[in-house]
C-alpha cells in the first residue's frame, strides 16, 4: 500500500513542476530552468526546517517565494531572447543552480552529528515529517491538498483575463504588443508565478524524500517538467496532470513488468504520442469533443 | 613562471578538444538555418554513430581510420533516421512538438546504447596517441592534434559544399526563404534529408573525435554535449558556421583553464557564467547577423 500512496505523492510533486512549465509554456516560451527554481526551494525548504527549525508550512511559503524571486531575476535577463536562445539560456542556469548546489556546504553542529548540505554528497537530514509523527497517508493528502489549491488557482487564473493576456503574448507576440500589452511584463510574471510553484514542489519534494542531492535536479528533470505540460496539451491544467499520470504511473511505473525494454520503449513511446498527438494529449478539439458528449448526454436525459 | 607555462598548457589542449564542441555546434547551427526546429537528439546521435562504428568493426581488427569513417558514415544514417522519426511526419507549425519528439529520441538513443553495451564504457582508438610534438616549453598532444585535424578538414570540406556545389546553394536558399526555393523547383523535403545527413556525418566524426580525445565512449557522454554543443551554438551566434567554429575552440579553451585553476566541479559553472554574460551584453552571439527585433 505504501509503494502505491508513494506513487501518488510522486505524482502530486510531479505535477506542480509540470504546472510551473506550463504557466511559462503559456506566454510560448519554453524554459529549461524549472528545475533548478524546484532546486531552490527544495534547499530553502529543507535548511529552514533542519537548520533552523522552522514549522513546515511557513517553510513552505518562504521557499516558494525564495525561487519566485530568483525566478522574476533570471527572468528579466534571460526573456530578452527567446526560442533557441532561451531553452540554451535557461538550460545554462538550471546548470548553474546544481553546480552552485554541488559546491555548497554548510553544515552546523548538532550534538555530535554534523546537519545541512554537504556538496556533492547532499542534505541527508530533512526528517521533519518522520520526527513530527506524519503517516505516508497524511503527507500523500497534504501534498495533494497543494496541488489541488494550486490548480484551482491556476485553472481559475485561465478563465480571468489573465490567462487570456498569457495566452495572446503566446499566440502572437506582435499582435499582441500592438494591442497594447507589455510583453516583456507578462513574460516575466508567467516565470515569476512559475518560479512559485516550482518552489513549492521542490520544497514538498525535500521533504518526503528526506534526502536530496544536485544530481537530481539536472536537465532531465528539466526535460520532463517540459514534457508534462508539451505532452498534455496546453489547453487546460488536467493536460499537465494527465500527462503526469501517463509518465509516472504508466511510462515509469506501469511498465516495470518490462524490465530492461522499458527504458527503452520511454524514448520511443514519446516520440509516438507527439506523432500521434502533436498538440498534446488533451488539445482544444478534444475539449469540443467532450463538450458536445455532454450535451448528447444531456439532451438524451431529458 | 611555471604556472603561467602550465596555465598556457591547459589552454592549447582545450582549444584543441575544442573542435569537437565546434562540430556539434555547426551540427545545431546548420539544422536550426535550414528548419528553424532544435534538434535536441543530435549529441546523443553523435555517440551512438561512434558507438556503432565500434560495433560495426567489434568482429574485425580494424584499423583507427576505418573506425573514424565508419562513424561518420553511421552518423548519416542516423541523421536520416532521425529526420524521418522525429520530424517528417510531425507538423512544422507546431515547434513543441518537435522539441519533445527530439527528447524522446535522445532518451531513445541512449537507451539502446546502453542496452547495446550493458552500460560499459568502450575503449575508442586514437591515432597518434604516443606522438608528443614538443614546441618550446609546450607539449603538444598528438591525439588531441589529430583530432584537431580533423575537426579542420570536417569544416573545409562543409564549406565547400555549401558555397561551392549545387546542393550547397540549394541548402543556403532554403534556410533564407523556403517558400521561394519551392518555388525555384527546390524539393525543400530533400534538402531536409541531405542537411540532417550532413549535420549527421559532422556528429559521427564529432563523436569519434570525442571518443578518441577522452579514450572512452560512455552513454553519459551524451547530455553534457547536448549542453555544451547549444551554448556554443548560441555564443557563436545562431545559424553562424564560422561563429560556431570560433565559440567551439573558446568553450574548450575557457573550461580546460578554469579547470586547471578551480578544479573540474567548478569547470561548468564558469562556463554557464559565460554564457550568460553573452546573452545579457551580446544576445545575438559573436557573429550575430544584423538584423530586427526577430
Amino acid at each position: 500500500m505504501d509503494f502505491y500512496l508513494g506513487l501518488v505523492q510522486i505524482i502530486g510533486v510531479h505535477t506542480l513542476l509540470g504546472l510551473s512549465a506550463y504557466c511559462v509554456l503559456l506566454t510560448g516560451q519554453v524554459s529549461l530552468a524549472q528545475a533548478g527554481f524546484f532546486a531552490v526551494g527544495a534547499y530553502v525548504a529543507g535548511m529552514l526546517t533542519v537548520l533552523g527549525g522552522w514549522p513546515l508550512i511557513p517553510a513552505l511559503a518562504v521557499a516558494s517565494l525564495a525561487a519566485g524571486i530568483v525566478a522574476c531575476a533570471v527572468g528579466f535577463p534571460a526573456l530578452r531572447v527567446k526560442g533557441l536562445m532561451l531553452v540554451v539560456a535557461t538550460t545554462a542556469f538550471g546548470e548553474a543552480v546544481r553546480l552552485f548546489f554541488f559546491n555548497f556546504t554548510y553544515q552546523l553542529e548538532r550534538g555530535e552529528l554534523r546537519i545541512g548540505p554537504h556538496g556533492g554528497e547532499g542534505f541527508r537530514q530533512i526528517r521533519y515529517f518522520p520526527e513530527n509523527g506524519w503517516s505516508t497517508l497524511d503527507v500523500m493528502l497534504f501534498i495533494w491538498v497543494v496541488v489541488i489549491a494550486v490548480m484551482a488557482a491556476l485553472w481559475w487564473m485561465d478563465r480571468s483575463r489573465i490567462g487570456a493576456v498569457l495566452r495572446a503574448v503566446g499566440e502572437d507576440e506582435l499582435a499582441a504588443q500592438s494591442s497594447g500589452i507589455n510583453v516583456t511584463a507578462v513574460k516575466v510574471s508567467a516565470m515569476t508565478i512559475g518560479g512559485l510553484i516550482a518552489g513549492l514542489g521542490g520544497g514538498l519534494f525535500a521533504h518526503y524524500t528526506t534526502h536530496i542531492e544536485h544530481v537530481q535536479f539536472g536537465v532531465v528533470l528539466a526535460t520532463f517538467a517540459v514534457a508534462y505540460p508539451i505532452l498534455g496539451g496546453l489547453s487546460n491544467v488536467f493536460g499537465t496532470l494527465i500527462a503526469v499520470i501517463f509518465i509516472q504511473g504508466f511510462l515509469i511505473e506501469g511498465l516495470r513488468f518490462m524490465g530492461d525494454w522499458r527504458n527503452l520503449l520511454f524514448g520511443g513511446l514519446i516520440v509516438l504520442a507527439m506523432i500521434v498527438r502533436p498538440r498534446g494529449l488533451i488539445d482544444a478539439g478534444t475539449l469540443v469533443a467532450l463538450k458536445r458528449l455532454l450535451r448528447r448526454g444531456e439532451r438524451a436525459g431529458a | 613562471m611555471l604556472d603561467l607555462i602550465d596555465a598556457l598548457q591547459s589552454v592549447a589542449d582545450g582549444v584543441l578538444f575544442g573542435a569537437t564542441y565546434a562540430l556539434l555546434g555547426i551540427g545545431f547551427t546548420l539544422i536550426f538555418g535550414v528548419m528553424h526546429k532544435i534538434n535536441l537528439s543530435y549529441a546523443a546521435a553523435s555517440i551512438g554513430a561512434a558507438y556503432a562504428s565500434l560495433l560495426l568493426l567489434a568482429g574485425v581488427k580494424a584499423p583507427p581510420v576505418l573506425v573514424f569513417l565508419m562513424a561518420a558514415a553511421c552518423g548519416g544514417v542516423i541523421g536520416a533516421l532521425v529526420y524521418f522519426v522525429a520530424f517528417r511526419f510531425i507538423p512544422l507549425a507546431n515547434p513543441l512538438a518537435t522539441l519533445m519528439s527530439t527528447v524522446g529520441l535522445l532518451l531513445l538513443i541512449d537507451e539502446i546504447v546502453v542496452h547495446a553495451t550493458a552500460g560499459v564504457p568502450l575503449n575508442y582508438p586514437a591515432l597518434f596517441s604516443d606522438v608528443v610534438i614538443r614546441a618550446g616549453a609546450f607539449n603538444l598532444r598528438g591525439d588531441l592534434m589529430f583530432v584537431f585535424a580533423l575537426g579542420c578538414v570536417a569544416m573545409v570540406l562543409l564549406w565547400a559544399l555549401l558555397y561551392r556545389t549545387r546542393l550547397g546553394i540549394a541548402t543556403r536558399a532554403v534556410s533564407q526563404q523556403p517558400v521561394a526555393a519551392q518555388l525555384c523547383g527546390i524539393s525543400i523535403d530533400g534538402v531536409n534529408i541531405l542537411t540532417f545527413v550532413i549535420t549527421g556525418v559532422l556528429g559521427g566524426l564529432a563523436g569519434a573525435m570525442t571518443g578518441a580525445a577522452i579514450g572512452v565512449l560512455s552513454p553519459l557522454l551524451s547530455l553534457p554535449l547536448t549542453v555544451k554543443g547549444l551554448i556554443v551554438t548560441v555564443i557563436g551566434g545562431l545559424g553562424s558556421i564560422p561563429g560556431a567554429i570560433v565559440a567551439g575552440l573558446l568553450v574548450g579553451g575557457i573550461e580546460n583553464v578554469v579547470q586547471f585553476f578551480r578544479g573540474v566541479s567548478e569547470r561548468d559553472l564558469y562556463v554557464m557564467m559565460l554564457l550568460f554574460a553573452f546573452l545579457v551584453f551580446r544576445p545575438g552571439g559573436l557573429f550575430a547577423p544584423a538584423a530586427g527585433r526577430d
